[in-house]
């Protein structure tokens, strides 16, 4: 009872079927009406990731608003069918980074070499509880973002692109242009030193017991 | 007799999963290596809660980092679409 006349499959013959490419050169009444329905719809999201990137507001807008320009005027390298989404995260990168990085001309920060032994939940199982998810839940946004906006920036964008925008490792090295390796490792060393710095903020309410830096040789355990 | 086997708490196996773990949750560990986690992550609690408790912290921070744009920051580069 399968309806072979389903208009979203082509003809046997070839035709029809809304799926099917299209080639032609886009007038500019047309890109602009392309670019206005498919592309817009993502400014919300990309001033959301150009916040965390530039960590100020009113730089969050002109970035954006730089980004979706450069996106415009290079639509027509966008291949229908492909993912507009990383597309728009990369030329929100390499955009911020003409704008911003080049004039601050600092070194990469970078993080301290004991992070990658830390474990939120380590710190929190060893103060002993079923306190989890209550130590979880009493971080504030305020935190969460300013924990967020402490990273350094490479790392910062690994861990936002990933956590926030679910990008897949080899979507974020394309945005970031950066081997997939590196990617992994600033993921990684990225979401330990937030994780520190949440567990400072628990610590401070009094949620998590103990000195930070005490996990070498400190085993509470009797 | 057997008591420590049945039990895994910190052994060679939680090891070896929590070298996954990150991938896994970021859904990005090979279909192979999946059906051994999750394998593990059935009969292991502390795996289990570790992995719950990583995976409850990203979405904390998925919700925490979202906002949304100032008004009438669309139309305005809606504007210069058209100027161009």
């Amino acid at each position: 009872m399968s309806d072979a006349r389903s208009p979203s499959r082509p003809m046997p013959d070839g035709t029809g079927g809304v799926d099917a490419p299209h080639h032609e050169v886009l007038s500019d009444a047309e890109r602009r009406r392309r670019f206005a329905e498919e592309a817009l719809p993502f400014v919300d999201r990309l001033y959301s990731a150009a916040l965390r990137y530039t960590r100020d507001p009113s730089d969050a807008e002109d970035l954006v608003q730089e980004t979706m320009v450069k996106a415009y005027r290079s639509f027509h390298q966008y291949r229908p069918g492909t993912n507009l989404r990383a597309w728009l995260y990369r030329v929100l990168h390499t955009t911020y980074i003409s704008m911003y990085r080049k004039a601050q001309r600092r070194p990469q920060e970078s993080l301290q070499e004991q992070i990658d032994d830390f474990s939120f939940y380590d710190e929190v199982a060893r103060t002993g509880g079923s306190a989890e998810r209550e130590v979880l839940e009493s971080l504030t946004a305020d935190e969460v973002k300013q924990a967020m906006a402490d990273l350094p920036e490479t790392f910062r964008m690994a861990v936002y692109l990933a956590d926030v925008e679910g990008f897949a490792y080899k979507e974020i090295a394309e945005i970031m242009d950066t081997p997939v390796g590196t990617v992994m490792s600033r993921l990684h060393r990225g979401r330990k030193a937030l994780q520190k710095a949440l567990a400072g903020y628990a610590r401070s309410r009094g949620l998590i017991s103990g000195d930070l830096d005490s996990s070498d040789g400190a085993e509470a355990d009797t | 007799m057997n008591a420590a086997a049945d039990e895994p708490g910190c052994g060679n196996d939680c090891q070896e999963a929590l070298t996954r773990l990150e991938a896994y949750l970021d859904g990005e560990l090979p279909n192979t290596d999946v059906e051994d986690l999750r394998e593990h992550l059935t009969a292991c609690y502390p795996c289990t809660d570790r992995a719950s408790f990583e995976d409850q912290l990203r979405s904390i921070v998925r919700r925490d980092c979202i906002e949304e744009a100032p008004s009438g920051l669309i139309a305005r580069i809606e504007a210069t679409l058209s100027d161009g």
